[in-house]
């Protein structure tokens, strides 16, 4: 009775090379699925590192254009400056108006211009922001974060 | 043969377990071994560098917008010498392009310590030797020739003035530290300077983003009205050429607002050569003479006295005196500036002829604690507070002083004894131009930072005086100086002012011809907008009363800062402006 009943149990049983075949199978998935992360991450940190270069390449693009903004102002403002502007305007053939020359006529509602808002002189860089760390940090680091802190809430 | 291919792949995979795990025990043993934490801390030091970001120093500007302050980039120039490979070409380049010998180039570059990697050759390189540097480099590159490897340019900021001498008084400089010295890049130092930030930059392109944006230093907008400002050195400086003058001031303000339009005094430098400081000045207070040099404040103290006289009640314009040429004060005889006696005078007579006995007596009818009560108001003997750096304070003696005795009283009403910047004069003055009330002088109008512009508003400083009373004496000093027909006059305008003459002080006593020639005085009278001091040190020409050598001055200062400023004669209501100039294209070319 026992031999026949084992007899069933062997008729059951999958062929050994089905189960190689299911291990190896297995096996190789997860090859697949680790090597399609690795490429994944090392695709997104390539470009995250791109994109850092980039920025840095930037940066100092922005710090040269203020050196030159800077420099341009004070070349500029030495072309106008008061004396330079006086000998240009002699040369032109003006002179310093008389006080006899001067017409003053009556405005209603005149109020004398304030001196205005200098435009040119207004710091108009935009604020500073931060990217949000989910867009910059690495696999490893985000890893890193959960095995210390454990999961966010 | 089965039994023993499982046994040996048995063994087989127990020793390649045995030695997966060793090996990665062993990885975990070194990971967070003594020596790991060694290499990661020595690791973490090239993956970035501690960098000092200072921000670009703020920038000056005059009340229209014109650059008075700016900054320009230069280069310090340095050489790696573990890339350099040939020293003489170095030499011989540098010192070709850079103003230096072959010498010195080549000295510093081998006799610097074993240890250095980076030398520099000279910093403050201006950008055109460094754009024929980089050409030469540039050439040297597409030849595929690398004599000049090692060769670097850093470039940073130096402030720069494009107006060079204009306001050099006002503005101060800045030493190649980034230290303001002297007026306003001294005062407001910290603000242009801005906050310079250490900042840990990582070498990882990752982390780039972590690098913070240091704010530049604030910038300034000053009271000052350049195309004025020019206009007064010029004029002041034609001045002492004309009469023989060693040193002068001249202060042009609004008294309503206290915004300091012009500040000029003598000598002046060019900022952009700041060294030149030591071959210009003896010493600091000679700087700006409007803020750091305390005079004899001479007749234009009659002013003030009349003032408190007119407050207090002891005199009205029409109280008359009768001036016998001389009054004992203290036991000590006081006589007129010419020695003569004038007779019967009214208050506006007084001024008029600049009576010291008239003074001396005014001040005997109001006593000492009312006549140095009404000074000290006035701001005698205290710092006006303007926002310039290095002001002087004067001098009043007052009574409980150990050097002041009762004759004081009557020298100091009508100046004598009375030191004083030609700031804190102006401010006195601008308290009867201003219907009683002062207010604190100041240069700043306006701060930007970070896009936004703050005005600065002003600051009330004490009504010394009642409106009438400051209405009363504006119209005594109008008449007074009609009635002289002054030489500070303004067709179209009414000017009140008064004229002081002092002699200066020496060695044993007052100079029998060394004077200080002075005005104090503002327009249009019937509502003033500008007040102004004329300070002439030492006329040596001829002329050298106030009358003669501060009233003219003052008046073409006016003439030329009312046609600035816009601002029409007394006649014409408020609510005029300038609109046009009488003379034809044909005329003006």
């Amino acid at each position: 009775m026992q031999i026949q009943a084992t007899r069933i149990i062997h008729a059951y049983r999958q062929a050994p090379w089905r189960v190689q075949r299911q291990y190896v199978g297995a096996f190789l998935l997860a090859v697949i699925v680790v090597a399609l992360v690795s490429a994944l991450y090392l695709d997104v940190t390539a470009r995250a590192a791109l994109a850092g270069r980039e920025i840095q390449e930037l940066r100092l693009g922005i710090t040269a254009i203020q050196r030159s903004n800077a420099d341009l102002e004070t070349e500029l403002a030495g072309l106008t400056s008061s004396t330079t502007m006086q000998r240009r305007a002699l040369e032109l053939g003006y002179r310093p108006v008389k006080p006899g020359e001067l017409d003053y006529v009556f405005v209603p509602g005149y109020v004398a211009p304030e001196p205005e808002i200098l435009l040119a002189a207004v710091d108009i860089t935009t604020p500073a922001y931060r990217v949000p760390k989910d867009y910059t940090e690495s696999l490893l680091e985000w890893l890193d974060e959960r095995i210390k802190f454990g999961a966010a809430p | 043969m089965r039994q023993q291919y499982i046994a040996r792949s048995t063994v087989l995979a127990v020793g390649l377990l045995v030695v997966s795990i060793a090996i990665i025990v062993q990885m975990f043993r070194i990971q967070n071994s003594e020596a790991a934490k060694l290499f990661l801390s020595q690791g973490d030091l090239y993956a970035g560098e501690f960098q000092m970001f200072h921000p670009e120093r703020g920038e000056i500007y005059d009340r229209q917008g014109h650059l008075l302050a700016g900054n320009r980039t230069v280069y310090e120039v340095g050489v790696s010498l573990n890339d350099m490979k040939d020293v003489d070409a170095m030499a011989y380049v540098l010192g070709t392009y850079m103003d230096m010998t072959f010498e010195e180039v080549y000295d510093k570059l081998t006799d610097s310590p074993e240890s250095w990697t980076y030398i520099v050759i000279k910093d403050y390189v201006d950008a055109e030797t460094v754009t024929a540097l980089q050409e030469v480099l540039q050439q040297l590159e597409d030849a595929e020739d690398n004599r000049l490897d090692g060769l670097g340019f850093k470039p940073h900021y130096q402030r720069s003035y494009p107006e060079q001498n204009l306001a050099s008084n006002v503005l101060g400089f800045v030493t190649r530290d980034g230290r303001g010295y002297f007026g306003i890049e001294e005062k407001y130092n910290d603000l242009l300077a801005g906050n310079p930030v250490q900042v840990w930059v990582p070498r990882d392109p990752n982390k780039a983003i972590d690098i913070p944006k240091v704010p530049n230093g604030t910038t300034l907008v000053l009271t000052l009205n350049r195309d004025l400002q020019a206009k007064v050195e010029n004029i002041l400086d034609e001045s002492l050429i004309e009469y023989g003058a060693k040193n002068g001031a001249i202060i042009v303000m609004d008294p309503q607002t206290g915004e300091i339009l012009a500040m000029a005094t003598t000598p002046r430098m060019n900022l952009n050569n700041y060294t030149d400081y030591f071959q210009v000045y003896d010493n600091g207070s000679q700087y700006n003479r409007s803020i750091g040099m305390a005079y004899e404040a001479g007749s234009v103290v009659k002013v003030l006295t009349m003032a408190a006289a007119l407050d207090t009640g002891a005199v009205t314009p029409q109280t008359s005196f009768v001036d016998t040429g001389s009054i004992n004060v203290g036991g000590i005889t006081i006589q007129n500036w010419d020695r003569q006696a004038w007779g019967q005078q009214d208050m506006t007579g007084c001024l008029q002829h600049s009576l010291n006995v008239c003074m001396a007596w005014i001040a005997t009818q109001m006593g000492s604690p009312t006549f140095y009560s009404y000074m000290e108001h006035f701001g005698l003997g205290h710092p006006t507070g303007v926002d310039l750096s290095g002001e002087a304070m004067g001098r009043l003696k007052v009574p409980g002083d150990s050097d002041w005795y009762p004759v004081d009283l009557g020298t100091n009403a009508f100046g004598q004894g009375v030191t004083v910047t030609p700031m804190q004069m102006l401010m006195a003055v601008s308290a009867i131009a201003n219907d009683g009330k002062m207010v604190t002088p100041h240069m700043l109008y306006a701060m930007l930072r970070d896009g936004h512009q703050y005005n600065v508003p002003s600051q009330y400083a004490g009504s010394p005086i009642s409106e009438q009373t400051a209405r009363t004496l504006t119209q005594m000093l109008t008449v007074s100086l009609e009635s002289e027909s002054s030489l500070a006059l303004l067709p179209g305008y009414r000017v009140a002012g008064k004229t002081g003459t002092a002699r200066k002080a020496g060695v044993g006593g007052y100079s029998e011809r060394r004077y200080q020639a002075v005005f104090a005085g503002y327009v249009p009278a019937s509502r003033p907008r500008l007040v102004a001091v004329v300070v002439i040190d030492e006329p040596s020409a001829g002329a050298y009363y106030g009358g003669a050598v501060a009233a003219p001055v003052f008046a073409r200062i006016m003439a030329g800062a009312l046609r600035l400023m816009e601002i029409p004669p007394d006649d014409l209501p408020d609510g005029t402006g300038l609109v046009h100039s009488a003379a034809s294209p044909e005329e003006l070319g």
